[in-house]
């Protein structure tokens, strides 16, 4: 686990283009992901290394900390 | 399909193969083949889409996994290569002039690859997997396997919103890029974010090719990557680029718009118009140091069997997964359990094969991107891909 703090994806379904790069790239353990071939949406992210914000080719992703959302 | 609808929750099957791409499907036909019980399964509804790739492929890739050109799948014949610098100097290599016996339209000529439809290229290969006795189900999501203490595995799926559990000796993992079955079985599968190229392509009309996969290197252009002018059949061309992030500044949206409107290439793109938008991450990076474990193998991109310095897939899959095929049917008909030790054999089968030469390409593709100075490093790739693409090649066949 990093050190950084929890985030929350969101992904723009107008821009992704459904190529997989996101879960390619991630280092999550198997199944964090959603069923239109990107990373997880609805569960929190404690890597946060955001290699999949990087890697979007059409900058489909962004995030939220966690302590964001709560706040 | 309606007569494959499972009617029972338990199934048993030597080989069950997750993911119907090129490189799952040949896995699968190759073992039914050979006489195994076959089972292939996708997630998707609609093979090979959305497209992640460019689609070329060499004629002899085709044949050494005994797969015809056919119109089903092919876009458009291709004879050669253009290489270009970043300011637009050039290096061709046409095979039409250079062995025009054995390359060209010509009698007892062939062309030297294709671009294919990878829709109906995926759908063709399932197609032949079905054919040689394999069974498909479609919308079939792999959740889990776990070894069994018979020596066999269960394997987790769901489809259409049944839970199905599945006992087979081997399990195939040829999920893609994103593999998830390397993950179940604890394979050190993670890719490093330089090593994962971001590629993003068009598809437009308007744009004239001329037999001839042209390919565009330039930090400018494409840092840590290539641009690329394919011809696409009809008067379609594909354009498009992969970039390493970790070199960049921007996307891969934003270098691809830059190339189409910026570049030497900004006249001839001028009236295209775009019909389709593709993208996909292509790992130019290192096989994986071990494709096996209990019960399993990996194949194709779920392995990393792309080429490092082309970030081609297509070929190594076919080739990989007839590897697999075959190595799996012969280790389950001469009654041997599928234990990671004997499962090494497909690994050891596959680096004598091609991965002792993606080795020395993955070593090669380092050396160029780790010189930190931009225009050598711009120079060296450049006669790399110059070099690479000619008929004295030493990896003209990975």
């Amino acid at each position: 686990m990093s050190n950084k703090e929890a985030v929350l994806f969101t992904v723009s379904w107008n821009a992704c283009i459904q190529c997989g790069a996101c879960v390619a790239v991630c280092p999550q353990p198997p199944g964090f992901t959603s069923p239109f071939n990107t990373i997880a949406i609805n569960e929190p992210c404690d890597i946060a290394c955001m290699f999949c914000e990087t890697l979007c080719p059409v900058s489909a992703i962004t995030h939220t900390t966690v302590a964001e959302l709560i706040v | 399909m309606a007569n494959n609808l499972a009617t029972a929750s338990t199934f048993e099957y030597d080989l069950v193969v997750i993911g119907a791409g090129p490189a799952g499907a040949t896995t699968a036909r190759f073992a039914a083949a050979h006489g195994l019980s076959v089972l292939l399964v996708d997630k998707k509804q609609e093979l090979g889409a959305p497209i992640q790739c460019s689609g070329a492929i060499s004629y002899n890739a085709l044949a050494h996994a005994q797969v015809t050109p056919n119109a089903e799948f092919v876009h458009e014949a291709i004879y050669g290569f253009t290489i270009y610098n970043q300011a637009g100097a050039q290096t061709t290599i046409d095979y039409r002039q250079l062995k025009p016996n054995e390359y060209g339209t010509g009698p007892g000529a062939n062309p030297l690859g294709f671009v294919v439809d990878r829709r109906r290229f995926d759908r063709y290969l399932t197609t032949q997997a079905e054919r040689a006795g394999a069974t498909i189900w479609l919308k079939t999501e792999a959740l889990g396997y776990q070894p069994c203490p018979d020596g066999s595995c269960e394997v987790s799926l769901q489809r259409f919103n049944e839970t199905i559990t599945v006992k087979a000796k081997v399990v195939a993992g040829a999920d893609g890029v994103q593999s998830q079955v390397g993950k179940w079985a604890g394979i050190k599968t993670h890719i490093k974010l330089s090593e994962l190229a971001s590629c993003l392509q068009l598809i437009v009309d308007g744009v004239q090719t001329d037999g001839l996969l042209e390919i565009i290197t330039g930090h400018q252009w494409a840092p840590g990557g290539y641009a690329w002018v394919f011809p696409k059949g009809h008067g379609y061309a594909e354009i498009g680029l992969g970039i390493t992030t970790t070199m960049c500044t921007d996307n891969a949206q934003t270098y691809l718009d830059r190339f189409l409107k910026d570049s030497f290439f900004k006249e001839r793109f001028k009236n295209s118009k775009i019909l389709e938008i593709q993208g996909g991450g292509v790992p130019l990076a290192a096989p994986l140091k071990t494709q096996y474990a209990e019960n399993l193998v990996l194949v194709g991109d779920a392995a990393r069997h792309v080429n490092p310095i082309t970030g081609g897939g297509l070929h190594t899959a076919l080739a990989s997964g007839k590897i697999a095929g075959e190595f799996i049917a012969q280790l389950i008909t001469s009654g041997q359990p599928a234990t990671k030790e004997n499962l090494e054999g497909y690994h050891q089968n596959w680096l004598a094969a091609m991965g002792n030469s993606m080795w020395q390409l993955y070593h090669t593709k380092r050396q160029i991107f780790e010189m930190e100075d931009i225009a050598e490093r711009d120079e060296a790739l450049y006669k790399t891909m110059s070099n690479y693409f000619s008929p004295d090649s030493v990896y003209k066949k990975i």
